[in-house]
């Protein structure tokens, strides 16, 4: 009794730092907030541009450090939600469920994506509505330490690349490193292979022989990599130019240039077995709208957007950071072209496979870790791994719903 | 005098009040929403929209309790054992060793052993993993190597991640531990070890029987909260071992680490609330009937 | 022959020796840590480690100090850390008290159920907690956080403070009411004193807890000049892909200190009051 007592007093003493506690509806329609995590020399590039082509709205760019656990609390409160957020486009799936996104198209005229690379549109699409427009873009690049590596020496076939691995590899030294049991790394020799981890549909490994075939193939580097699949230690090593070559992403561009490394980019070699290049995922960073701000504030939003569609937004992002732009007439400027990491990247693009973005690819990403390193890393026998793998899989996305 | 009592009531509760408010909105609101949302269909489909569909989520939640699930609670029990029981003891000695009022340089010992506690933790376990732990670079291969031994994959198997994340939960848990006992043996009436010195009694002696049961009831609050959270560690295993991304190949698994991997990570709020509260029902079992209840009270 | 004192100043000679070297061992890792942050090449992992870097540099602290919002990140954290201290200590001691001293229908029963919250998984706390503020107005707003932080650690702060009053006789209360003073006088003049030492223990715990915590401040607070610095280190952690590691070791050593000091300030108070000639109970 005293207890229920003491939660009614305590219920009038919240509502009355409620009261108090309030935020200052600020009802302006100029308005918008776009949450981010992005790193400060991007979001200083939009804002400088977004405050010369729309200086009328006022933009708030705020960086949010748990983004998507956030917006999965806040996203239909229109008091603590952002109106926009920017973000990669592998959980559109997830928040196009949860009923908190609006199709980008909407905002659009109708043909303004046209110029915009497929690889991007179709990662933006999600159950044939387009939930994000694309900003930039990233993939995986095969690079090299121009030092140890000449570029003659660049292995177009996988085989190339094991025997350089072979004949390198020892002493501390490596000949190829690559965070091999991480699934999104993995991805790339999965569809090398004629394979895939899920399919639009939602089903777990279309094709599980081109994955065991891929995970018996890629053994063979494994045992000539560290023991360690973690982003810090390839990075040292390839940075402290102890691994000549490796797969990374336009992230580790800045770090080797600090570091002094001559580095050199090359296709991906392609498997011999198949005649495919290893394709590794990308990710598409785009805008996102969420639905109470199309409500609310339609002709800022439609503003926004279609200023963010002009092809010099990308310039000025590929300027500022090396990325690479998702509009394809980004790249008939001449600097942007001059740019030999963007230029790769533009490149792969075109085999590049968008990260699935259907909300079942969240358990993927752990069922396949699991898989990896069970099979690289505890030495465990690839069928019996995989087909454990399989059934978690499939226990997994039943029960997400 | 019937009256007196009620009012005597009335003045505690009053007293208590604040605290237990906070309490029942921080702590305990939190388990029962996490009831009610176990018993609805809350999933990336009915995110705002879900409805009430009574226990069909235990029903699925018995599944996870598989073999794995076992293993798991298996090797959670032996952790906590382990971690207690050696956490106790080093806790209880060096808190002892610390009281010696001859030691001048005592406060600066202690400040110095508080420092991992005054990290956040997932910067101190990035320490370990990084710094201490890893095959290339971690300080401890590099010894290892100039000790003339080959390079040990220290987190890569079971029962060698278990002692690296053992060692790692001490160096975080150890200076709460001791400056708690340290507190309480403060409390020791001086006069106590005075006669039992007198008495001619030993240091084992003095310490079974005057130490041990002054600072027993002190520290049994602190213990069985502290047998919680080493129940429900997650952050030491799951950064150091099991990571997205930078698994090691270990297979140790606490039960949360486990129920992480196989049911937090289907975003089904409902279900994998229906886990957390069929966990919190096991550890009250489990408390209940090991008695930690009896220790805390008096 | 050896004298006793002679005898005695060997044992204290060892146990130095022996608190010397176990503070080395158990500071490796921060020793690892400090000398990254006073190196100038860029690499928490590199293969020749040292304890005194190689090229000593102070970059790293003036990049922390100026670089970074990390004096805004300090302030955050002290008003947020002050505030809950100060909050769960007006709330534990009161009930503390009133838990060890008075016996009232329903008391062991709370008591009981207090330690068995601790047993719930908090990991999906998250939601109700959201689901509390929001109504009130107070998500991405201090006042909430500090709830949060002091709900959270009332429990322990109860318990802990109760736990040392049980210690304390009950006969010089009782002197004190035959004099003549109210039960608050006698909390505050007799009580308060002698448990100094876990007041202190317990609001340290607070400050600890509140220095270091991150979840609920990365996911409550937007914007980085609100973060606290537990909060803006994780930040800096996740998502600079390229991070500077001496940077990070140096901000991480940065946010330690403060909390050293407090914890070597605190000391002399963590001394009992009932260290000579207390009553014999």
């Amino acid at each position: 009794m005293k207890r229920i007592v003491s939660a009614l007093l305590c219920l009038c003493l919240c509502l009355g730092l409620a009261s108090c506690g309030q935020k200052p509806d600020a009802e302006g329609t100029k308005k918008l907030t776009i949450w981010h995590d992005k790193e400060d020399a991007v979001i200083e590039a939009l804002s400088d541009y977004l405050s010369a082509a729309v200086p009328d709205l006022e933009i708030t760019f705020e960086k949010k450090t748990s983004l998507t656990d956030s917006l999965k609390l806040v996203g239909n409160d229109p008091a603590a939600a952002p109106d926009l957020f920017i973000f990669a486009h592998d959980k559109i799936g997830v928040f196009a469920e949860m009923g908190i996104l609006t199709p980008v198209t909407e905002f659009l005229e109708e043909d303004t994506l046209t110029d915009f690379l497929p690889m991007t549109l179709a990662a933006a699409t999600y159950e044939d509505q387009v939930y994000q427009l694309p900003l930039y873009f990233e993939t995986l690049l095969f690079m090299y330490n121009r030092r140890y590596m000449q570029d003659d020496e660049v292995p177009s076939t996988t085989e190339e690349l094991l025997s350089y691995a072979q004949a390198n590899t020892g002493r501390g030294r490596y000949g190829f490193v690559e965070q091999h049991s991480t699934a999104y790394y993995s991805a790339a020799w999965i569809h090398g292979f004629g394979g895939s981890i899920i399919d639009e549909d939602g089903v777990p490994f279309p094709d599980p022989q081109a994955v065991k075939d891929a995970l018996a193939y890629h053994l063979k580097f494994v045992a000539l990599m560290p023991g360690e699949t973690e982003y810090n230690t390839v990075n040292t090593l390839f940075l402290e130019g102890k691994a000549d070559a490796t797969i990374g992403g336009p992230w580790l561009v800045p770090s080797a240039r600090d570091a002094g490394i001559d580095l050199g980019i090359a296709p991906m070699p392609t498997v011999d077995e198949t005649g495919k290049a290893l394709a590794p995922y990308s990710g598409v960073q785009g805008i996102h709208v969420l639905r109470f701000a199309a409500e609310d504030k339609k002709e800022a939003v439609q503003e926004l957007l279609t200023a963010l569609t002009a092809p010099s937004v990308g310039i000025d992002l590929a300027l500022a950071s090396g990325c690479a732009p998702a509009n394809a007439l980004c790249y008939d400027d001449s600097r942007v072209a001059g740019d030999e990491f963007v230029q790769a990247m533009r490149t792969t693009a075109e085999i590049a496979v968008p990260m699935p973005n259907i909300p079942e690819m969240d358990v993927m990403w752990t069922v396949v870790g699991n898989l990896l390193t069970d099979v690289n890393l505890s030495g465990k026998d690839i069928d019996s791994s995989f087909s454990t793998a399989a059934d978690k899989a499939k226990e997994l996305i039943d029960a997400m719903k | 005098m019937k009256k007196r009592k009620a009012k005597n009531t009335a003045v505690s509760y009053l007293w208590s009040a604040p605290s237990l408010l906070l309490i029942a909105l921080m702590v305990v609101f939190p388990i029962l929403y996490t009831g009610y949302v176990s018993l609805t269909n809350m999933n990336v489909y009915h995110w705002f929209d879900f409805t009430i569909v009574g226990i069909d989520n235990y029903i699925r939640a018995l599944f996870v309790f598989d073999s794995g699930f076992l293993t798991a609670l298996l090797a959670t029990l032996l952790w906590t054992v382990v971690n207690m029981a050696v956490q106790l003891v080093i806790a209880f000695v060096l808190a002892s060793l610390l009281n010696n009022q001859k030691l001048r340089l005592r406060k600066l010992y202690k400040t110095l052993l508080m420092f991992p506690w005054a990290m956040p933790g997932y910067v101190s376990i990035l320490l370990w993993k990084t710094g201490m732990f890893n095959t290339q670079f971690g300080l401890f291969n590099q010894w290892m190597e100039k000790a003339g031994f080959t390079a040990a994959r220290w987190l890569s198997n079971d029962v060698s991640a278990f002692l690296c994340c053992t060692l790692v939960n001490l160096w975080l848990a150890l200076p709460f531990m001791i400056m708690i006992m340290d507190g309480a043996m403060q409390s020791i009436d001086r006069s106590y070890f005075e006669s039992a010195l007198l008495d001619g009694a030993n240091w084992l002696e003095r310490t079974r029987f005057i130490t041990i049961p002054a600072i027993r009831p002190i520290i049994a609050p602190a213990v069985i909260i502290t047998i919680f959270t080493t129940f429900k560690q997650f952050d030491v295993v799951y950064l150091l071992t099991q990571q997205a991304g930078a698994k090691t190949g270990s297979g140790f698994h606490t039960i949360l680490t486990y129920t992480y991997e196989n049911a937090f990570v289907t975003n089904n709020y409902g279900y994998s609330s229906a886990i957390s509260i069929i966990i919190f029902i096991m550890l009250i079992v489990f408390s209940a009937k090991y008695q930690l209840r009896e220790e805390g009270d008096e | 022959m050896m004298g006793k004192k002679q005898k005695e100043r060997l044992g204290l000679f060892f146990l130095n020796i022996f608190f010397i070297t176990l503070c080395f061992l158990t500071l490796i890792p921060i020793l690892y840590a400090l000398s990254v942050s006073f190196s100038g090449q860029n690499g928490l992992l590199s293969s020749d480690f040292s304890f005194i870097p190689h090229d000593f540099t102070l970059d790293n602290y003036k990049e922390v100090f100026l670089g970074e919002s990390i004096m805004t990140w300090f302030g955050n954290t002290v008003i947020l850390a002050v505030t809950t201290v100060a909050l769960s200590l007006t709330v534990a001691v009161p009930a503390a008290y009133c838990f060890s001293r008075r016996r009232f229908p329903g008391r062991k029963a709370i008591l009981k159920c207090l330690v068995l919250l601790n047993a719930f998984p908090a990991i999906l706390s998250m939601f109700a907690i959201y689901r509390l503020l929001r109504p009130l107005g107070l998500v991405n707003h201090r006042v909430g956080l500090i709830l949060v932080y002091t709900g959270t650690m009332a429990v322990f702060s109860l318990w802990n403070t109760k736990g040392y009053f049980d210690t304390i006789p009950k006969e010089i209360e009782e002197a004190a009411h035959i004099d003549g003073a109210s039960d608050l006088q006698v909390v505050i003049r007799i009580v308060m004193p002698l448990a100094k030492p876990s007041i202190i223990v317990t609001g340290l715990m607070v400050l600890i807890y509140v220095w270091n915590e991150y979840i609920y401040a990365t996911t409550f607070l937007t914007g980085e000049g609100n973060y606290t610095l537990a909060a803006g280190l994780y930040a800096l952690q996740a998502t600079e892909m390229s991070g500077s590691w001496p940077v990070f070791s140096a901000a991480s050593v940065t946010v330690s200190l403060p909390v050293l000091i407090i914890f070597f300030l605190c000391q002399k108070h963590m001394t009992s009051g009932l260290t000579t000639g207390g009553v014999k109970g």
